[in-house]
């Protein structure tokens, strides 16, 4: 399939993946709406951007680490994290909030450090590396909360999480609309932001031209440790109370919307905006199967093929031999 | 190096590991030597090494299988699910069904892998979805049950004395182990994933043996699935969950590195065991369970950092350099 100027179409594709899950998304709005009546009003759309807008925050790390050809398996653990200690810290009270949302997204940072200084100075796999966190970090939660979460999230949390301004936009959105203009920044304007790039694309070259690769993957894995922990933190708001296991799907989730939206799991090609049009087809899909009432079983065998067909169009590698 | 050198340098750290925290745990608690805690401890690593073996065979290849608890799930309620009388037949369907389609879904991973030529993390994720959802079609809800006769026998002792679980998967080590070091297949799983384009140029068929790997990794999680069945007497449709990363966990606890080419089965008993023996030991100390994730983490940790072969690699650099301080290499960079 060759167009005019001698590209293929996937070459196409490749270079507009975002254009491409725009399109899919609109799409599968439409679907919904012809399915049943409403799913393409404000409110639900509303609805599913804010379901998106955690695993959104959630994929901004991911997608920071797996832009170093890394991988992040501890966000599950952190998200549960956040969201048991904010409760317990903010305890329903507003003058409690801010602080406590500081003091989260630091321990979440620091747990971030720990897996960097595993991966970049003991050359330990990110893949076990990112799971041993995980599973300290789970095991400090239960201690901590002594197996019942305890507290409420205050009033100014709840508005974050559940609220909307200007006539039903969720301020959680507006949030995550934030962070994700901010990350998108980082990654095109930014010395650090082409560092992420380079050091994904070859660590070794990247070495040996001068860039402290082990401080930049520190501080990668640092931002995804920060932005779990803060999902957590924000997902409080949403369900006012903690949970613990609010956060285990999210680790295959922020995987799967990552490689979604065009990021390579090789390292160094791909970016964020990919990855929130990612987020919001997952949970658009997820929706969709719901309102057809699809049980768990087929969603699950849904979201693998729409992976599938996703990677065949656009993670061809170039395969030399049969 | 020789093969005996490296089989030392891969396999010592984790037994010695293991010798230190079986020591530790008859010190601190006489109980924990006894034969009976022993034989529980046989039956509850089983599968465990199992998917641990599946894992090894993909990682060997630079790959990684992220669908085995699926794979675990869906054969272990496959098993359940059949006719459950104790006639030879239905023993028979038991013993031939589940692996049947282990390995048709491993083949399945390796057909999409190898002819499409993507991620096999990813792929791997998607088809383990699927497989889920296969799996919860079959059997939303735990059930089923397994013939009283293989459930007898594979919980059972052979002679009255010696495990049936230890004979399993002792004999699945060792025949697996011969299969990567003793055939052209086995070889050719090291080559590929020592460098493929190499392996490729010296003829070795890199997509068929490839195939073949994943298949062999679906056929060894239908016995952790089967072999879960039988001491549970029924079936959990989310059995298999735990097992995907602990089956990475364990096989690196047992030297195989995730870049491929470098690593065995032979470790995979030992790295089992310590996996169990920590649960065990903190249970046989009345520790809250709450304490055990944070002990796994750290342990695994540890493991990790001395298993890793550039830690150790490092360390025994060290060491010979002090005593044959003639013979320099050039320092590794990253």
């Amino acid at each position: 399939m060759k167009t005019v100027n001698g590209s293929t179409l996937r070459d196409v594709i490749q270079q507009n993946i975002t254009i491409l899950l725009g399109v899919l998304i609109i799409a599968l709005f439409v679907l919904g709406e012809v399915i049943s009546h409403g799913f393409l009003s404000f409110g639900h759309i509303g609805a599913v951007l804010r379901t998106a807008s955690f695993l959104g925050i959630v994929s901004i790390g991911q997608s920071l680490v797996i832009l170093t050809a890394g991988i992040d398996l501890s966000v599950g653990a952190l998200i549960t994290m956040g969201n048991v200690f904010t409760c317990m810290l903010i305890n329903g009270l507003d003058s409690n909030t801010l602080w406590s949302i500081a003091v989260i997204i630091l321990l979440g940072a620091t747990f971030g450090t720990f897996n960097g200084l595993g991966v970049a100075y003991l050359r330990i796999s990110p893949l076990v590396m990112t799971l041993a966190i995980g599973s300290l970090v789970t095991g400090i939660t239960l201690i901590v909360s002594q197996g019942a979460p305890k507290g409420l999230a205050s009033p100014m949390l709840r508005f974050i999480g559940v609220g909307s301004v200007l006539h039903g936009i969720p301020v959680i959105v507006i949030v995550w609309l934030l962070l994700s203009l901010l990350v998108i920044m980082l990654l095109r304007t930014t010395i650090f932001g082409r560092k992420i790039y380079y050091i994904g694309a070859n660590a070794r070259a990247s070495y040996l031209s001068g860039i402290k690769v082990n401080t930049n993957l520190m501080l990668v894995y640092a931002i995804s440790g920060g932005s779990a922990a803060l999902t957590g933190a924000l997902m409080a708001g949403y369900t006012h109370t903690a949970f613990l296991g609010i956060g285990n799907e999210y680790i295959l989730w922020s995987i799967t919307a990552v490689v979604i939206g065009g990021t390579s799991l090789t390292g160094g090609k791909g970016g964020y905006a990919g990855t929130i049009a990612g987020a919001i087809l997952l949970v658009l899909l997820e929706s969709l199967l719901t309102v057809i009432k699809m049980p768990e079983a087929g969603r699950k065998i849904a979201t693998g093929l729409l992976i599938l067909i996703m990677i065949s169009i656009y993670f061809r590698q170039k395969n030399q031999r049969t | 190096m020789t093969a005996n050198q490296r089989n030392l340098r891969l396999y010592l750290p984790v037994y010695s590991i293991l010798m230190l925290i079986y020591a530790l745990a008859c010190f601190i608690e006489p109980t924990f030597f006894t034969w009976n805690n022993n034989v529980n401890l046989f039956t509850r690593i089983t599968p465990l090494i199992f998917a641990g073996m599946a894992q090894t065979f993909v990682l060997l290849t630079g790959g990684i299988d992220l669908s085995i608890g699926a794979i675990i799930g869906l054969t272990n309620v496959i098993a359940a699910s059949l006719p459950y009388v104790d006639t030879p037949l239905n023993m028979l369907l038991w013993l031939l069904i589940p692996p049947l389609v282990g390995l048709i879904m491993g083949l399945v991973n390796g057909l999409i892998i190898t002819k499409g030529g993507f991620p096999p993390l990813i792929v791997t994720l998607a088809t383990g979805a699927i497989w889920k959802g296969v799996t919860l079609f079959i059997m939303p809800i735990p059930g089923g049950s397994v013939s009283l006769a293989i459930a007898t026998h594979v919980n059972g002792m052979l002679f009255g004395i010696i495990p049936v679980p230890l004979l399993i998967f002792f004999g699945g080590v060792v025949i697996f182990h011969f299969v990567l070091t003793r055939t052209t297949f086995g070889r050719s799983i090291y080559a590929i994933g020592g460098n493929e384009s190499v392996a490729y140029e010296s003829g070795i068929a890199c997509q068929t043996i490839k195939l073949w790997v994943y298949g062999f990794s679906g056929l060894l999680g239908a016995f952790a699935g089967m072999f879960l069945s039988a001491w549970m007497f029924s079936a959990d449709p989310l059995v298999g969950e735990p097992y995907i990363l602990n089956s990475i966990a364990v096989a690196v606890i047992a030297g195989t590195s995730l870049m491929g080419g470098r690593g065995g089965v032979a470790g995979i008993i030992g790295a089992s065991y310590i996996f169990q023996l920590l649960s065990n030991i903190l249970n046989l100390l009345a520790i809250s369970t709450f304490y055990q994730f944070v002990a796994k983490g750290l342990v695994l940790i540890v493991a990790l950092a001395w298993t890793s072969s550039e830690t150790t690699g490092y360390l025994l650099e060290s060491a010979r350099r002090l005593i044959l301080p003639e013979r320099s290499t050039t320092p590794e960079v990253r």
